[in-house]
């Protein structure tokens, strides 16, 4: 299926700069199976953040649908 | 004992009688509390009397740095401002970023005590050892903005100067200390404090040095430190966005808090998102000893401001029914001249808002009017017409007109912009902070929302979670370490306390410094009465589900809030009303 990866902040350097992509995934795969597919490891990653599907955060072992915008944060720190 | 990095010398000023005396720094009081946060409550646990009244001379207010203030040591330019707070009866620890703890330091102080109050309005001038007091009658009255910028035409632009605006004047209890005209000590009244001491300002210069052990290959360690750890990506996204980013995270994360905390995103964000808002930068700015550099100008047609930050955008815009980038920004040039916090003076127009569209009592503004959203500002801190009644602050307003549904504070200090229906932790957090409802003393949407496989919706574990933070940010704020530093560690904490007093520090030590000054504030507190009865969570957060956005149908439940506050009474070792047995208060 095929969807859209976007990246935030200092994430984008794993997409050369670029800040959105779109992609083909397997079929009800998952957050994390997603962004394996574009290359990026979020447990390899120290400063991961969190995952947003269609502006909505979501666990990163939460499955996605044909269309959906998965974002991917960096960690945010302070108030 | 001697320490290096401290000067070993507080300042001591009777305003009462316009004298000024020195005396040596409590060095067995800093090898346990450090400096800044835990030192200053400390001397304030050790020299106040309970019960006395914020806003009478009996209250001291307290300039406090830290043994790295004035070194190289990155992000090490705040200030801690201390009292007494007269908005919650609580303890009240302020960091201010600017220049002023780096010339405190330099004139040769580590801190600066005020007691007693002035009978004529008037401003301190500090040049290292030379105190004079001096008539304010000219700058009574006057914008915090205007009052800097005249003394430091008078004196130099190389001056540090703190300030009141008129919100601090008229005993405001949301009054903010002002440096560097867009740097606040912004909570729990302070300014309001400095006003009752009829102290509209303090001017400073240093031309001292901090001494630090083996200086040339120290200096060197710390240039490593801030090359390799502070200026890596992890913590240089605050250089580039400061904290407008956290506008999208926050609306994603569902801790967007919009209309009075009556929902949790804002189909608008876009309208004001940190992207948007930084198309308007003119210029950038760090504090003192910075490495960061989080400050932006930004530029309009009708307002200039450094800021706004996330807490005044957001309070401002989804949680006002604002959208309007300018009316956001002129609502934060207005704010910080007159003195007034942000956080609370957004709040209490939201909170008569939402009072006034549900029929509650008629403050005459409802959600969007960004016309009177500004003009309220300036009237609270007058005091005038409406404004008499809204200085009141939201607990007040409740107490003289209902509406206990929609407001949110605790122990009388109102809501920072993150909703804790989508981050339960949060809601701990505002309940157990030392000074109420406070997001800087444990920082829960880091572990629970910015994170990928946390759950935010559960109780379980939120005890110890809110701990580990809140210990973590007792010894940072301690050391005068700004929170933009997000790769800190204990190690490197420990680290840098070697480097820069020549004694041996552990990561051990570390954290039970960070416990003692979670203690000694609460201690502090629980001597003025305080305990579980008010470590509260708003009647909203437990009975309305909130209705869009990543969290859409979470509420949390009573009984999952005491959980989480018996899970960190007893991590604490306090027992199930929230009080430190006496064993351990003679400890501290």
């Amino acid at each position: 299926m095929k969807i859209t990866i976007q990246l935030r902040g200092s994430l984008t350097k794993y997409f050369q700069g670029e800040k959105v992509r779109s992609v083909e995934v397997p079929d009800d795969c998952t957050a994390e199976e997603a962004l394996k597919t574009v290359g990026i490891d979020w447990t390899a990653i120290r400063n991961f953040g969190f995952v947003a599907v269609n502006s909505r955060r979501v666990m990163i072992y939460d499955r996605l649908k044909e269309g959906d915008e998965l974002k991917a944060y960096p960690k945010i720190s302070g108030g | 004992m001697t320490m290096l990095g401290y000067q070993n010398k507080v300042l001591r000023v009777d305003l009462t009688k316009k004298g000024a005396t020195t005396e040596p720094l409590r060095m067995d009081w800093a090898e346990k509390y450090i400096g800044s946060k835990g030192l200053a409550i400390k001397y304030l646990y050790e020299e106040l009397k309970p019960g006395i009244d914020p806003l009478s001379p009996d209250n001291k207010l307290l300039l406090m740095t830290g043994p790295m203030t004035g070194t190289p040591i990155p992000c090490s330019g705040k200030l801690s401002i201390s009292a007494k707070s007269p908005a919650t009866g609580t303890i009240n620890d302020c960091s201010i970023g600017g220049h002023s703890a780096l010339q405190i330091k330099y004139a040769g102080y580590d801190a600066i005590i005020f007691d007693g109050a002035l009978k004529e309005p008037g401003y301190l001038l500090i040049e290292d050892g030379n105190v004079q007091f001096k008539d304010a009658s000219e700058l009574w009255g006057k914008g915090s903005h205007e009052a800097e910028a005249t003394l430091a035409e008078k004196y130099g632009h190389d001056y540090s100067i703190l300030s009141i605006g008129p919100a601090g004047e008229n005993l405001v209890t949301m009054a903010c200390i002002n440096s560097d005209y867009y740097r606040q000590a912004g909570r729990g009244g302070i300014g309001a404090v400095m006003g009752s001491k009829k102290l509209k300002a303090i001017v400073i210069k240093g031309t001292g040095g901090v001494k630090i052990p083996n200086i040339v290959e120290n200096t060197k360690k710390i240039t490593e430190i801030l090359r390799e750890d502070t200026l890596q990506e992890d913590n240089t996204f605050i250089y580039d966005y400061g904290t407008t980013a956290f506008l999208e995270a926050c609306s994603d994360g569902g801790i967007l808090p919009s209309k009075n905390f009556s929902d949790a995103t804002d189909e608008n964000w876009t309208k004001y998102n940190g992207d948007v808002l930084l198309e308007k930068r003119v210029g950038k700015r760090g504090c003192g000893s910075c490495g960061l550099g989080c400050g932006n100008f930004l530029k309009f047609e009708n307002a200039t401001v450094e800021g706004p930050e996330y807490e005044s955008i957001a309070v401002a815009g989804p949680n006002a029914g604002i959208d309007d980038p300018e009316a956001i920004v002129k609502f934060n040039q207005i704010a910080d001249d007159m003195g007034l916090d942000t956080i609370s003076a957004g709040d209490t127009i939201n909170f008569a808002m939402e009072m006034t569209e549900k029929g509650v009592h008629d403050f005459g503004i409802r959600f969007g009017d960004k016309v009177k959203y500004l003009e309220y500002l300036v009237l609270m801190a007058k005091r005038e017409g409406v404004g008499a009644d809204l200085a009141l602050g939201v607990k007040k307003l409740t107490e003289k007109y209902g509406g206990e549904d929609y407001a949110l504070h605790v122990k009388g200090l109102e809501y920072p912009q993150y909703e804790p229906r989508g981050s339960w932790g949060m809601s701990l957090a505002y309940a157990v902070s030392d000074r109420g409802a406070c997001h800087m003393r444990a920082y829960a949407p880091n572990e629970e929302v910015f994170a990928a496989s946390i759950p935010p919706y559960t109780a379980e574990g939120k005890g110890e979670m809110v701990y580990n933070l809140g210990v973590f940010n007792a010894v940072k704020f301690s050391l005068c370490i700004c929170d933009f530093w997000a790769t800190l560690s204990y190690e490197r904490m420990a680290e840098l306390m070697t480097l820069i007093t020549g004694r041996e520090w552990t990561e051990q030590e570390m954290k039970e410094v960070g416990a003692r000054v979670l203690n000694i504030a609460r201690a502090f507190n629980q001597r003025e009465g305080f305990d579980r009865k008010d470590d509260t969570i708003p009647k909203r957060l437990v009975n309305e589900a909130l209705q869009s956005g990543a969290a859409a149908g979470q509420k949390i439940p009573q009984e999952a809030f005491e959980d989480m506050l018996d899970q960190y009474y007893a991590v604490l070792g306090w027992d199930k009303n929230g009080m430190i047995p006496d064993d351990m208060i003679c400890k501290l």
